[in-house]
């Protein structure tokens, strides 16, 4: 009987037909595509994408070259070199990352503990060179100044669970 | 006029046209299967497919084209230069070449020959040679790998492609195409055939290494088969062979099964619209099943393939041929030759 | 011997030890801020609590608390950790939380044992306390809210470096360390105070913060910028020297640092000769070492030996000086000499001129005569030990030469040599002494009538009873750290050959410099054909002719041999900048070109070849104590000496070569410490 049964089926291609039945109920279905230049999805405030230098409220840069996250950094993607500034304070004078090194483990946004380096919410930063994503101190602290709202917010998210 | 048309010049003017008539349509047709394969399996998907480059992303087959020709066609250093070219133009040309006996109406076609039938067998076989030649001119593993099982694939095929024919034949009583649409006037052969029918579908699947059984190409295992060092127009071309062998088959398989240009049922309304059209929507909805088979399952293993060819099909075929000409001869429905 | 158990272990510790040493001996780490090895108990930061049974039931500071028979001590029950925890709790009411900023992080004792023994939060709300930065000089930093008040800064400066400059004002919370009245630290040992610094509050200012522990590379290596041969520890990133720290050696220096030796090195990045340089017309220009060579060997060619020399710098390794030197013999020239300041050397027998009685031994001395010499200036971790002697007590010194002021009491004699062939009450307390010692210095060799002094002060050391079968109390102190190695390998002028000053106003015809830059190169003749082989663009390479860029000691693998003797190696930290090569494989690379390629390949076949020429080379960092075995004096007349007084060799301790010359470090150090030579040079 279940020789017959399985003969049957297997003449009558019923698992086939079943088949097809199925996906050309889902060719009816809605579409989850996200049209995406137009439109995007929703990122967590935890997202890591494109590295931000930030700066205080009064201007001042807040990395004081504590060199942690270039410690943490798995891949080696961060360069510091610092000395002391004019007013005997702390900063960096070359604070370079490759992006094409980076893991975006957020390992260095962990590490730090003034908030200066922070990964943010941008994921289109695609470049059409290479050297263009050896980014350099002057244009991290830019992306930081251009992304300090999306920056101030995320990082206020995501403190409580810190 | 019709003097001029005598004449050996105007018949080759007349043939030219006519080429031209049957060969834009399908380019333009096989430019919009490809675009149809992507939208039917981004729905079956849930995606959207192409719908950026024009209304609903519709001129993306000639974005696609555009790119095509404005990219480097590299040729690996190790290859066979001549053949290399010669594979891909070989597979297209013979695409092409086959639509010589498609009737598109009552004795529309270009070539009228009595011998339609093994014309287009002789063509697709042929069509195995570009696959080789590519997957030998390309000096390289994978294509070389891809090219072996295009060929087994094809050729294996064939064969009870070959038996379910004749079983047509027989019920036709001529090798002329025109004469095959015709003697399906009362009744389409899909359904006395259906069994036929199925298998024939299912040959042309493997035959135009269309998915579930593109393993010539299959590119979790060997990249793309045979094509896989050809780019630009080079590979074009094939993309093109492959896509026209599609519509090719697909009008193969209305004219043997689904009535070529007759209006189903022979009745009115159906019969209001001109036989040409009625052409095409049958080998739409043919190659719409192509794109559905290739949504819904996935590819076969090379041993299942062989397989179902020979332990399947073949007899399967032999047995219903056996059983339509036991059939015919019993009740003396053998068709009289024209 | 007392028998102590700690933590089960029992350990035989000498009587009078303290128990946090009977721990150590036990293998137990006991944390501890304010004690270090060589400096006085203080016992004031309590971080090394202990435990100690049939005692009172407290802990007790271990650095303090001396050990008794039978003790039994736990440095790990939940009462010593709960101490700890309230010790490192109080010491970090009041300091910052700064790691991130501060240069002692990754390295800082406090961050270390707050891993162990802090708590993850404060429960301090009030306001921490503020202290203002001291300006200490140029060499370091203060961030004196750091300062945990330990007092090792205080205790070290007093204690060892003999200049009780830094102490304590007020009591409690508003103790402060600094100098009383500001002002730098005239101490030529500063440097060490950041090494013992426990916390961030004392760092190097020009270190300031350039890196961080964990990105260097650490390469052990020998000190060169004076003729003690301290071991150091040199910290490179990428190739860049970036600091020099001490090693621990017993018999050299501790684990002290010279300031010198220890921030001299950002001159290894300055005025470097990183190519060839090749004279035409007048005016140099840079060359290909093959045009270099050439240049050379055109010169070269068809003078005869006598018309070459070869002049070595104060900074030569014992392997470049090998290979001038066979170099010189394959020309023909008995024209060699490393005494650039032509001091009076015999090299007879090797306790003429070397450091006998060995740094170690200056603390088995009862008595000291120091004679035409500033230790403190010439070798300060010697005139360290000199002065660890002192403090020890019964141990009196004297000196014969200008005064100065050596950190210890010195009777000075006056500034006579004379007196050295006469008598003074002072040599009868030598005589009375068991192990009476003197050192030489080069200022009293480096004069006409040297080589009588050196006999005169033989003759003194024979008389007042330094040259014993096994004492021997004669000493030399030099002031080069390839001297000791060139007189070892007879780098002195062969039979009939000429010294420097010979070779000198148009001596010969070609001289070749290894890195000799301290005589005044105006004095060569006009027409000789100068080659200079270095690593600075200083005096030597201004007047060369063609320029070879060698390398400096961080960036080559070489042999030196301090003032006592002591033959030690250091490693390649860095490579040479640019074209610049390792010495003796530039001289043994134009030897080739010459057609007089000398037989070593490898710097192993040179290291042979070394010790094939004077065995002494094979016995790497050991110096035997040996007495006087032979009293036979060396060469020269003692009656002949002048009294002409002596003059000290080194003027400016911040500044005695090429390298501190070019670095900005000492030339701040010589503006702030020594503003009168400052000007003097400007």
């Amino acid at each position: 009987m279940a020789l017959l049964d399985r003969t049957a089926r297997s003449l009558l291609m019923s698992e086939l037909l079943s088949g097809m039945a199925l996906t050309m109920k889902y060719a009816f279905k809605r579409k989850v595509t996200i049209n995406y230049p137009y439109e995007k999805g929703p990122i967590s405030p935890r997202f890591k994408g494109e590295h931000a230098l930030r700066r205080y409220p009064n201007g001042e840069e807040r990395c004081i070259a504590c060199k942690l996250c270039e410690a943490v950094c798995p891949a080696q993607a961060i360069t510091i070199e610092a000395e002391p500034r004019d007013d005997g304070s702390r900063r960096t004078t070359r604070y370079d990352i490759d992006m094409t090194k980076c893991i975006y483990c957020g390992l260095c946004e962990e590490a730090c503990p003034v908030d200066a380096i922070v990964e943010g919410p941008n994921f289109e930063f695609a470049t059409e060179t290479r050297e263009e994503l050896f980014y350099d101190k002057a244009k991290l602290l830019a992306n930081g100044d251009r992304w300090e709202p999306e920056l101030a917010k995320r990082l206020e998210l995501d403190a409580p669970y810190r | 006029m019709d003097a001029f048309l005598n004449t050996s010049f105007g018949i080759t003017i007349l043939t030219f046209i006519e080429a031209l008539a049957i060969i834009v349509p399908v380019l333009i047709l096989m430019a919009y299967v490809t675009y149809a394969e992507r939208k039917v399996l981004a729905a079956m998907q849930l995606r959207k497919g192409p719908n950026i480059v024009g209304p609903f992303g519709l001129f993306q087959p000639f974005a696609d084209a555009i790119k095509m020709m404005f990219k480097e066609t590299v040729v690996p250093s190790g290859a066979n230069k001549v053949l290399f070219f010669l594979g891909p133009m070989l597979t297209f040309g013979l695409a092409v070449l086959a639509w010589a006996v498609i009737p598109v109406n009552d004795g529309w076609a270009i070539a009228k020959i009595n011998v339609g039938v093994l014309y287009l067998f002789a063509i697709s076989s042929l069509g195995v040679y570009g696959v080789i030649i590519a997957g030998w001119a390309s000096n390289s593993k994978y294509a070389f790998l891809g090219a072996l099982r295009s060929a087994a694939q094809m050729v294996s095929y064939e064969v009870s492609m070959g038996f379910v024919m004749v079983t047509v034949l027989l019920c036709v009583g001529s090798l002329n195409l025109n004469d095959v649409v015709l003697a399906q006037q009362h009744i389409w052969f899909c359904i006395p055939l259906f069994p036929m029918f199925v298998i024939f579908f299912i040959s042309t699947l493997a035959e135009t290494n269309r998915s579930p059984f593109d393993l010539p190409e299959g590119e979790s295992e060997i990249v793309a088969g045979f094509f896989v060092e050809y780019s630009a127009m080079a590979f074009a071309l094939f993309f093109l062979g492959e896509y026209t062998n599609m519509i090719l088959m697909s009008a193969m398989t209305s004219i043997l099964f689904l009535g070529g240009w007759l209006a189903p049922f022979g009745i009115e309304p159906f019969t209001w619209i001109p036989g040409p059209i009625w052409l095409i929507l049958k080998i739409v909805l043919v190659l719409f099943f192509f794109l559905w088979t290739r949504a819904t399952f996935p590819r076969y293993r090379y041993d299942q393939l062989m397989r179902l060819g020979w332990k399947v099909f073949l007899p399967l075929s032999l047995l219903w041929l056996v059983l339509t000409a036991g059939a015919l001869m019993l009740f003396g429905w053998l068709p009289h030759a024209v | 011997m007392a028998k102590v158990t700690v933590d089960g272990i029992v350990v035989e510790v000498p009587n009078g030890s303290n128990v946090l040493q009977a721990c150590e001996a036990a293998g137990k780490e006991v944390p501890r801020f304010c004690y270090h090895e060589r400096l006085s108990v203080a016992g004031n930061c309590r971080m090394c609590l202990v435990e100690i049974e049939k005692a009172p039931p407290k802990p007790f500071a271990s650095c303090a608390y001396p050990v008794a028979d039978g003790m039994v001590v736990h440095t790990d029950s939940a009462m010593v950790r709960k101490a700890r925890r309230g010790v490192m709790e109080f010491l970090l009411i009041n300091h910052p939380l700064d790691c991130p900023i501060c240069d002692q992080g990754g390295e800082c004792d406090l961050q270390d044992q707050a891993i162990g023994y802090g708590g993850d939060t404060s429960r301090y709300t009030e306001n921490k306390r503020a202290v203002k930065d001291k300006n200490l000089g140029p060499l370091v930093k203060t961030v004196m809210t750091r300062c945990i008040q330990c007092t090792r800064c205080i205790r070290f400066a007093t204690e060892i470096a003999g200049v009780p400059e830094l102490g304590a004002t007020a009591r409690g919370e508003s103790m402060e360390v600094g100098t009383y009245v500001e002002k730098a630290l005239t101490s030529e040992l500063s440097g060490n105070l950041i090494d013992i610094c426990p916390v961030g509050a004392l760092t190097s200012k020009p270190y300031a913060f350039v890196a961080r522990p964990w990105e260097l590379k650490k390469t052990d290596s020998v000190d060169v910028l004076d003729a003690v041969g301290a071991n150091i520890r040199i910290d490179t990133r990428g190739p860049e020297v970036l600091r020099v720290l001490p090693r621990l050696n017993e018999d050299v220096n501790e684990e002290w640092l010279g300031d010198k030796s220890r921030f001299a090195v950002d001159g290894l990045k300055r005025r470097r000769l990183d190519a060839c340089w090749v004279r035409r017309d007048g005016k140099l220009h840079k060359a290909s070492w093959p045009e270099a060579f050439e240049a050379i060997a055109g010169k070269l060619k068809g003078l005869d030996g006598s018309r070459i020399g070869a002049a070595a710098g104060n900074l030569a390794d014992a392997e470049s000086l090998l290979a001038l030197r066979d170099l010189m013999t394959a020309l023909g020239s008995a024209n060699l000499d490393c005494r650039q300041d032509a001091a009076a050397v015999d090299v007879a027998r090797r306790d003429f001129y070397s450091f006998n009685t060995s740094i170690a031994g200056i603390e088995e001395a009862d008595a000291l005569l120091l004679i035409g010499t500033d230790p403190r200036a010439e070798a300060p971790l010697l005139n360290a030990r000199i002065r660890k002697r002192w403090v020890a007590g019964k141990f009196p010194v004297a000196g014969i030469g200008p005064q100065a002021d050596l950190t210890y009491n010195v009777e000075w004699l006056g500034n006579d040599p004379a007196l050295l062939t006469g008598d003074h009450p002072f040599f009868q307390v030598l005589r009375d002494a068991k192990k009476p010692m003197l050192i030489l210095g080069q200022g009293a060799l480096a004069r006409p009538d040297g080589a009588a002094v050196l006999a005169a002060a033989w003759k003194l050391a024979a008389e007042t009873g330094m040259l014993l079968p096994d004492w021997h109390g004669f000493n030399v102190l030099h002031t080069a750290a390839a001297r000791v190695g060139a007189l070892d390998l007879r780098f002195l002028p062969g039979k009939g050959g000429k010294d420097l000053a010979a070779m000198l106003g148009g001596g010969v015809d070609a001289l070749w410099l290894l890195g000799a830059d301290e005589f005044d190169t105006g004095r060569i003749g006009a027409s000789t054909f100068v080659v200079y082989q270095g690593h600075h663009g200083d005096r030597g390479a201004a007047r060369a002719d063609v320029i070879l860029p060698g390398a400096a000691y961080t960036e080559k693998n070489a042999t030196y041999v301090n003032t006592e003797g002591r033959v030690q190696r250091g490693f390649l930290a860095v490579q040479p900048p640019g074209e610049a090569r390792e010495d003796w494989k530039v001289i043994r690379a134009f030897s080739q070109l010459i057609g007089r390629t000398l037989p070593y390949d490898t710097i192993e076949a040179v290291r042979a070849r070394l010790e094939q020429a004077n065995p002494v080379f094979a016995r790497l960092d050991i110096l035997p104590r040996f007495g006087a075995a032979d009293t036979a004096g060396p060469a020269g007349d003692p009656a002949a000496v002048s009294n002409a007084p002596f003059v000290l060799p080194v003027a400016n301790y911040y500044q005695t070569d090429v390298i501190s010359r070019a670095s900005p470090t000492m030339a701040q150090c010589t503006q702030t410490l020594r503003p009168a030579l400052a000007v003097a040079a400007e």
